[in-house]
């Protein structure tokens, strides 16, 4: 089973967006996948139609596991399941506080799905808290989304600083362009320079589209409804970037 | 313990009629996923192996699917070959899971139609008022040819409700189920082969009669008699479309049992009638003897072309093609003879003879009840049967072997009848070694049998060196098997007639009129 997380610092910058269609696309290739959305704006789940999780007992580890396994959600599509979002999640980490080895929790709740799903996708909130901890510490890798701009850019390097300073590893860090366009001459510079200084920087950019846009409309992935279009594909290929990258095996 | 996802989430129900879309549609989105209609024949044995195995085997167009059959109706699939052949035998199938489920059900038995009907498979989302998708409904219906065009008695419905969505969907659960067919014996599929005039049910050679040993004898035998009678006359239908060898096999048992009874059971009726029926009987046994004998030579082909070594066993092939040709020629001429007036007349007159309502004059053991009759005729029968034993050696001529084989059988057969009479420990027992006695002497005379006639097959290819090869090393196992079926036969015999079996016999059968089982 890997972990795959959709994080920024900043938001606005199409975390959800890939969070989605990386799952599709992953469910696409046979994998078993789960989508966790860890953001209690709950955009996630929306996008397949799915209301809120129920409230969760997060007594420990355990508990946590076996109620957000009570509030899996099969999505229309066989194969991809979701744990919806709760507003009550903007609590975990006041929760995660209170236990010992606070920032590996969720890796140990995580564990508890290891035979059921060959893949799990989390859509995490944008800020660097305790949760984000334990999703950092939880992950196999994790995708970074960055518009082509200087603000972006600044806050990718607070988060290398981040990873630095607490000694995690920057190599599971995975930054790659999103809702980049052509014809805006600063993006077409930053996409040229930026990837030079990151080593985990994904070849793949995907591009803006009215079509991601529409998701909100057609409530359903991107890769759902809109097959063939130039974003659609570069999920897809951004999907075979990661499988390559963190080995994923698909479910035999 | 991890607790895993939930599996079989799914719900069947058997709804009278067709799918109530409507009423679906009325509470909530629904659309179409799949639609097929097909045209489907359903398969089984004569003795209904397949169904009463837990499966069911129909085919489309030329796919054949083998499925489990569940509350009556199509289950999960299990299996599927395309073949262009039509199957009949387990080897038509060439597939590995295919043949090795059909070779435990089938046997030598063949394929043949059971139902003919139209299959319409549909598959529809139910959606919630946010647009989610909250159950899959598999629904199938058949129609059956005969019924034209009329509506499908019955659909089955699967709700499989979604990961998350079980209480939405029990909600469709419930709206379906006041559509739910009534409790009935009989299942939907079951229903539905009435309709073409078949019914699944329990074949078996030996039917409980519902005697008890007070039971008058005529009466007893009236019902023994029509009971094995509508056998043998049942299987007439496979042995006419010559679907496989064991339509005939049984019928010659049916045959040979009534024959055997008439002639065990004696003063029961006027003698010169029964006499009479007797001659007719083994007359119809008599004219199925050859086809028999060539059966049983095709059965075997496999076998005795592996006693051989390779290299010769081509040399068979001729000998197999002449049996096969022969035995279509024989086939031809036994369904002209069934199909005939005399044969017909004399199957009723043995009908009407046995008939409840027929009368006949009175005779000696008519009325005396049939325990009393039976158990003494058994008990001699034994006794028989041991005096012979002591006379039998390694040397004992192959005439006095194939007697001591008749008289096996006539006890065997009053044990068939009228073991509702027996205690049931040591039926078992009485009869377990009786089988086998009876296997060790038939093996005896089958290979007997087939030397004589292997041999004589021989005399007339006397100029064909690879034959005479073939033909050779055939006889030679033959007669060494034969060999060691005598040597088998004296130790069996032993532990027939000895003291422990001469007990639970004399404790069944001599005092029986002291103490009858009620």
């Amino acid at each position: 089973m890997k972990i795959i997380s959709s994080y920024s610092i900043k938001g606005g910058v199409g975390k959800t967006a890939l969070a989605v269609n990386l799952a599709f696309a992953f469910h696409e290739t046979g994998r078993r996948t789960l989508l966790l959305d860890l953001d209690p704006q709950g955009a996630a789940a929306f996008y397949f139609r799915v209301g809120n999780a129920k409230k969760l007992n997060m007594d420990d580890s355990r508990t946590i596991a076996a109620d957000l396994r009570k509030n899996i959600r099969e999505s229309d599509f066989p194969g991809l399941d979701i744990i919806p979002s709760n507003l009550a999640y903007r609590h975990f980490d006041v929760i995660l506080n209170g236990m010992s080895k606070s920032r590996k929790q969720l890796r140990k709740v995580l564990d508890e799905f290891r035979s059921d799903y060959d893949t799990i996708l989390m859509d995490c909130p944008p800020n660097i808290t305790l949760l984000s901890e334990n999703v950092f510490r939880a992950s196999d890798a994790i995708m970074v989304p960055v518009i082509p701009t200087v603000l972006s850019q600044r806050t990718l390097e607070q988060l290398f600083s981040f990873f630095r300073d607490e000694e995690l590893s920057c190599d599971m860090l995975h930054p790659f362009f999103s809702m980049a366009q052509k014809i805006n001459k600063m993006h077409r510079e930053i996409i040229e320079e930026l990837p030079q200084a990151y080593p985990g920087f994904l070849k793949t950019v995907i591009p803006f589209s009215v079509n991601v846009e529409k998701m909100g409309i057609r409530r359903m992935p991107l890769l759902a409804y809109s097959n063939n279009c130039e974003a659609a594909l570069a999920y897809r290929s951004l999907c075979n970037e990661i499988i390559s990258i963190t080995k994923s095996d698909p479910h035999s | 313990m991890k607790a895993g996802l939930p599996q079989n989430r799914n719900s069947r129900l058997m709804l009278s009629g067709k799918l109530p879309c409507e009423l679906l549609q009325n509470h909530y989105q629904v659309s179409i996923s799949r639609h097929e209609q097909t045209a489907l024949t359903f398969w089984d044995t004569f003795e209904w192996g397949m169904w009463f195995g837990g499966y069911l085997l129909y085919s489309s167009e030329n796919i054949y699917h083998l499925c489990k059959l569940k509350d009556g109706w199509l289950g999960d699939e299990i299996c599927s070959e395309v073949t262009d052949i039509l199957p009949r035998f387990k080897e038509d199938f060439k597939t590995g899971r295919m043949q090795k489920i059909l070779t435990g059900i089938l046997g030598i038995r063949g394929l043949a139609t059971v139902f003919e009907g139209t299959l319409n498979q549909l598959q529809l989302e139910i959606r919630n008022d946010y647009g989610k998708i909250i159950c899959r409904l598999d629904c199938s219906t058949i129609s059956s040819k005969r019924a034209g065009n009329e509506k499908p008695p019955y659909s089955c419905c699967r709700v499989t409700p979604l990961m998350g969505y079980e209480a939405e969907s029990g909600n469709i659960i419930k709206l379906l189920a006041r559509y739910q067919t009534d409790e009935s014996q009989e299942g939907p599929l079951e229903l539905l082969f009435k309709q073409m005039g078949r019914k699944p049910c329990r074949y078996t050679l030996r039917p409980v009669f519902g005697l008890d040993f007070k039971t008058p004898a005529r009466e007893a035998t009236g019902k023994i008699v029509r009971s094995i009678l509508s056998i043998a006359l049942s299987n007439l239908p496979g042995l006419l479309s010559d679907i496989d060898t064991e339509f005939l096999h049984d019928y010659r048992i049916c045959i040979r049992k009534i024959r055997s009874l008439l002639a065990l059971i004696k003063g029961v009726y006027p003698d010169g009638a029964v006499s009479d029926i007797r001659t007719q009987l083994g007359e119809m046994a008599r004219s199925t003897n050859r086809l028999r004998d060539l059966d049983v030579y095709l059965l075997a082909r496999g076998e005795y072309l592996e006693m051989l070594p390779p290299q010769l066993r081509p040399a068979l092939y001729s000998m197999f093609d002449e049996v096969a040709a022969e035995r279509k020629l024989e086939v031809k001429n036994l369904v002209l003879d069934i199909q005939s007036a005399a044969y017909q007349n004399t199957i009723e007159g043995i009908e009407s003879f046995f008939s409840e309502t027929e009368m006949h004059g009175p005779s000696l053991s008519a009325d005396i009840p049939v325990g009393q009759l039976v158990f003494r005729q058994m008990y001699r029968r034994y006794k028989k049967i041991c005096r012979m034993a002591r006379a039998i050696d390694a040397y004992t001529a192959d005439e006095m072997l194939h007697q001591l084989r008749i008289e096996c059988k006539k006890l065997r057969y009053l044990m068939e009848f009228f073991r509702e009479l027996i205690d049931d420990t040591d039926i078992v027992a009485m009869q377990k070694i009786l089988r086998s006695l009876q296997e060790i002497l038939g093996e005896f005379n089958d290979t007997s049998v087939q030397q004589k006639t292997i041999l004589g097959y021989f005399n007339s290819k006397r100029d064909d060196i690879d034959i005479a090869l073939g033909i050779g090393g055939l006889v030679s196992i033959l007669y060494y098997r034969r060999q060691q079926s005598r040597r088998r036969i004296v130790k069996v015999l032993n532990s027939f007639c000895g003291k422990g079996m001469s007990v639970v016999f004399k404790r069944n059968f001599k005092q029986k009129k002291l103490n009858p089982k009620v």
